[in-house]
């Protein structure tokens, strides 16, 4: 009752927000047919539904990945496509694209077979980058499925010494990214994730196949990047974040 | 039959001299033949009675050649020959006594059969010459009795023994040498030296070969080519040669083994009697350390040697783990594949400098980051001390002149192996037509851009490619070609145009528009080699296969140790006979470079050998005359087994001490004994002959090795006198005379004129 109590509240918020909610379909970029060798792979998974919209999986999509493979592009030599790709373990295409991102996976629900294939793209060299979820709840959700994918492997915490941290932007200092429910962010955390972590699942080689932003929220900090009232302390953070996180996966 | 029409042996004809006794001049004889010829034509002419047409013309040839027969009987015709004097002379008998004389052939040794043979003759040259007989195997020994022969010397070297034969009667009258053999020379052959010797001091050598000049049932392995070194986990390529004799269409079992372990098998048909043969074996070299390959031949029966059947061939599998350089000019999938496909090979190491953003680079593998504070390497010390070079999607322009040409160099002098890969920013599309880089690829490069396609495309191994080392993931042929068919697609390509001359295209890209395009082409350049893979799209050989699936590092691990498994160190030592059978003399040669691979010739160059049973000899190989940095030394392997040289290179005598490494390198070579009597077992009745046409001699067979005695007494060597030999009354002098005559009568019969 409380919880629900606490989201009615929140969404009832949302009007109050010096925010545009465009999280809509988008209209593709012009260049959105080029083929690259990188594009952003939104997972998409099961789950209940985000307040009677689509799942949970499609949260700041496509505005997040648009704008920031606008950086990606400005500030690495990546080749990359300006149109997100959308890629579900119910199809093979998947072991196509080897860098997946899951927003809000304290909320899917993986079915065996999910979790068996995504165990299998992970080991064959994918790499997972999950984001937006927050609290004890949150993580046990994103624990139930991400047990039954590795059972054998333990999720740890990442130092900051490990190479993901410094493959292009040192990040040895890094701070709570917080989403924009947390406007005029007096705080920057949800629910009980007062800590942000960056944890990890690591392969038998010692190489990160999870990396896990918990009790941040690296998608709201791309998605207003243009905004003014979006501090640029935090997105320029998350930018830096994820473009280390891409390219370890196409380093390591 | 020779000797009964004509009374002498064909030697007293091919070696003697004709000449007319009687006391009237030969003008004479060639005057009255033309007179009686002149007086029987005008006879017949005068009384041809009922002979009309050409007879008359027939009887006339008849009578006359008749008449001249009988006149040049009347000039008393004889043959002039020096024959040797008996018991003045001696003569050599030299008996092979190797072991190929023991095999088994009609129920004799062939040594045997030459002892038989020997006993039969040698009393009767006994009572003629001075006879002294010697045995041949791998050293030449006077002995007494033929019962001193036993038929196991481990080589044969005819050469070496009949110059030490006549060396031994340099000063005595030597008429003759007689050698008993199978011909089976295992020395490399009589050279052209040793006859040029003989025949100096005109010495006729009579041969008799004994053996089958034919096996009828026999493999024998003659040869197995394989690289001296390579690395630990290599994928090693070997071409075995041999011939079959009875055997032709039949399936056997080629088997390459390690210390007894069988390493790889595979099944060959076998060809004509006496065709060569060449299978190409591919196997794992292994661990490191000094490994002794054995190739053989198995799964016959009825073979008549089977103890030609196998070679052996040492390789050198290096514990040192080479580096290649990889310089990446931006964040691709393929990157991230080709590093994790090759992170546990234990015979390379990969460095790898990639361009992140177009200011900063992130070096991996690096044992020193600084090392590439300043992007790719800008000296030749610093980019020689990698054995292979990776260059991804790099724009021409991103070297400088100097780089490019360190690149050229780098192939070219050090020897170092470059793979160029597709992207789309290298190649046509990266500036490369136009730019030195473009002589180091194996494929001509197209003069337009947007060449790089990332759209989906087969991989089609070429029939080249099957057999490489390369692309075999399969121990056989057709399983691997299989494999390579059910690959996923790789997810672009790169077109370039076609390979050039000398280039070997592996694998071409099959488009979606059913294009083809050289994809996986390799070649030689300078001392090293260059590659292209005009892909980055191969990591999808391991994302679209199940995690057990080993091809992608198979095939990466393959490439990039074909890329620096010839690559040479600072000193590269060989020796033209790595296996020394029945052999002692070894030459080893050492290649010596500075830092930068300028040949060194001013420097020190010291063999450490270590052999079996406690041998060590320090060796100090010399400057070879006409060939900079290289330096040579002669040595000799007294035992048979292994042995290892460590050759280091060291400064001159006087110059300042150098703490550094100037470099060394480890040579192997074998010797074996017992082994080459083994091979080339039938009788080279070609070499025999040939010997004894050349030294005045003749060949013998066994069967008529009796009328040796007879026929050795006409020679011009040692001391001799000149015996004339009456021809008158040959027998066949006699018949033509009757034939003449009978002939005559027949046809007037005939024409019933009689």
């Amino acid at each position: 009752m409380v919880a629900t109590f606490c989201c009615l509240a929140m969404y009832a918020q949302r009007g109050y927000m010096p925010f545009n909610d465009d999280e809509g379909p988008a209209i593709a970029p012009k260049d959105a047919s080029e083929k690259t060798e990188w594009a952003f792979a939104r997972l998409m998974y099961p789950s209940g539904r985000f307040f009677g919209q689509a799942g949970y999986w499609t949260i700041d999509a496509p505005k997040a990945e648009r704008q920031f493979v606008q950086g990606v592009r400005r500030l690495t030599r990546i080749h990359t496509r300006s149109k997100e790709e959308f890629v579900s373990l119910e199809s093979d295409e998947i072991f196509k694209w080897p860098w997946i991102y899951a927003v809000e996976p304290g909320h899917w629900l993986l079915s065996d077979e999910d979790c068996k294939k995504l165990r299998d793209y992970l080991l064959r060299g994918g790499f997972l980058m999950t984001d937006d979820f927050h609290g004890t709840d949150e993580w046990e959700v994103f624990m139930a499925s991400m047990s039954k994918v590795f059972p054998d492997k333990p999720v740890v915490e990442i130092d900051s010494s490990d190479a993901i941290f410094h493959v292009l932007y040192d990040l040895d200092d890094r701070v709570q990214v917080p989403g924009i429910v947390n406007y005029p962010f007096h705080q920057t955390y949800e629910k009980d994730g007062r800590v942000p972590h960056w944890r990890a699942i690591y392969d038998d080689r010692g190489r990160i196949m999870v990396a896990i932003c918990f009790n941040q929220d690296n998608g709201d900090a791309w998605e207003w990047a243009d905004s003014p009232h979006y501090p640029e302390k935090y997105t320029s953070q998350a930018y830096r974040t994820g473009i280390n996180y891409i390219i370890y996966s196409m380093t390591h | 039959m020779f000797e009964f029409f004509f009374k002498y042996p064909a030697t007293v004809f091919s070696k003697g001299q004709f000449v007319l006794l009687g006391a009237w001049p030969a003008w004479i004889l060639a005057a009255s033949i033309v007179a009686i010829a002149a007086g029987l034509g005008w006879r017949l002419w005068r009384r041809s009675g009922f002979l009309t047409g050409a007879r008359p013309a027939a009887i006339w040839l008849l009578q006359t050649l008749l008449a001249a027969l009988l006149l040049f009987l009347l000039w008393h015709p004889a043959i002039s020959i020096a024959t040797l004097r008996p018991q003045q002379n001696i003569v050599s008998v030299l008996i092979d006594d190797s072991r190929s004389m023991s095999l088994k052939e009609d129920g004799a040794t062939r040594l045997e059969q030459a002892i038989k043979g020997l006993n039969g003759v040698l009393e009767p040259l006994r009572k003629r010459f001075q006879v002294r007989l010697y045995r041949i195997g791998k050293e030449t020994q006077r002995i007494e009795k033929t019962d001193q022969l036993t038929g196991s010397a481990t080589a044969t070297q005819l050469g070496e023994g009949m110059i030490q034969a006549l060396a031994d009667t340099s000063t005595l009258p030597l008429g003759a040498v007689v050698l008993l053999t199978d011909g089976a020379d295992n020395s490399g052959g009589i050279d052209r030296d040793t006859i040029s010797q003989i025949r100096q001091r005109q010495i006729p050598i009579h041969t008799v070969g004994f053996g089958k000049e034919k096996v009828e049932r026999d493999v024998e392995v003659s040869d197995a080519t394989v690289p001296a070194r390579t690395l630990a986990d290599a994928r090693l390529a070997a071409d075995v040669t041999f011939r079959s004799f009875g055997y032709a269409g039949q399936k056997a079992k080629l088997v390459v083994r390690d210390a007894g372990k069988v390493l790889a098998t595979q099944e060959v048909t076998l060809k004509g009697d006496g065709v060569p043969q060449t299978e190409h074996a591919q196997f794992n070299a292994g661990i490191a350390g000094a490994k002794s390959y054995q190739f053989s031949i198995e799964g016959l029966t009825g073979e008549e040697n089977a103890a030609n059947n196998a070679v052996t061939r040492l390789v050198n599998v290096e514990s040192s783990k080479p580096r290649i350089l990889y310089i990446e000019g931006e964040p691709r999938w393929e990157f991230k594949f080709i590093r994790r496909a090759v992170e546990d090979d234990r015979s390379l190491r990969l460095v790898t400098i990639l361009r992140t953003t177009q200011n900063k680079i992130y070096v991996q593998g690096a044992d020193n980051q600084k090392e590439f504070e300043a992007g790719f390497p800008s000296t030749a010390e610093q980019l020689f001390g990698f054995s292979g070079l990776i260059i991804g999607d790099v724009q021409a322009s991103y070297f400088t002149p100097a780089q490019q040409d360190l690149i050229r160099e780098f192939a070219n002098r050090r020897g170092g192996g470059i793979l160029f890969l597709g992207g789309r920013e290298t190649l046509s599309d990266g500036g490369y037509p136009r730019s030195p880089l473009a002589e180091l690829l194996p494929v001509r490069l197209l003069d337009r851009k947007d060449t790089f396609h990332r759209d989906n495309a087969t991989f089609d191994l070429s029939v080249l490619g099957r057999d490489s080392v390369i692309c075999r993931l399969e121990e056989k042929a057709d399983r691997n070609a299989e494999r390579w068919k059910k690959m996923p697609v790789i997810a672009d390509y790169q077109e370039v145009g076609e390979a050039k001359p000398g280039a070997v295209v592996l694998a071409d890209v099959i488009t979606a528009g059913k294009r083809r395009s050289p994809l996986l082409v390799t070649q030689n350049y300078g001392r090293g080699r260059t590659a292209l893979f005009a892909t980055s799209g191969s990591w999808r050989w391991q994302m679209l296969q199940p995690v057990e699936d080993k091809t992608h590092e198979m095939f990466w691990q393959q490439l990039l140790r074909w890329l620096i498994s010839d690559t040479p160190g600072r000193v590269l030592t060989s020796t033209p006979k790595p296996v020394l059978a029945d052999e002692s003399r070894v030459r080893l040669r050492a290649e010596v470079r500075d830092k930068t691979f300028k040949t060194l010739s001013n420097v020190r160059v010291m063999a450490h050998v270590v052999g079996p049973e406690g041998i060590a000899a320090d060796v100090e190989l010399n400057p070879a005359p006409l060939e900079e940095g290289v330096y040579t030394a002669d040595w000799t392997a007294e035992k048979p087994g292994s042995y290892t040289a460590e050759v280091t290179v060291q400064p001159p005598d006087g110059a300042a001490k150098v703490v550094e490494d100037m470099g060394r390198d480890v040579l192997m070579f074998r010797r074996e004994d017992g082994v080459a009597e083994n091979f080339r077992t039938a009788q080279n009745r070609e070499l025999l002959e040939k010997l004894a046409d050349q030294t005045g001699g003749r060949y013998y067979t066994a069967k008529d090795m009796s009328k040796l005695a007879d026929q050795i007494s006409y020679s011009e060597a040692g001391i001799t006198t000149r015996e004339t030999k009456d021809l008158w009354d040959m027998p066949i002098v006699f018949l033509l005379a009757l034939m003449l005559r009978s002939m005559e009568w027949l046809l007037r019969r005939r024409w019933g004129v009689v």
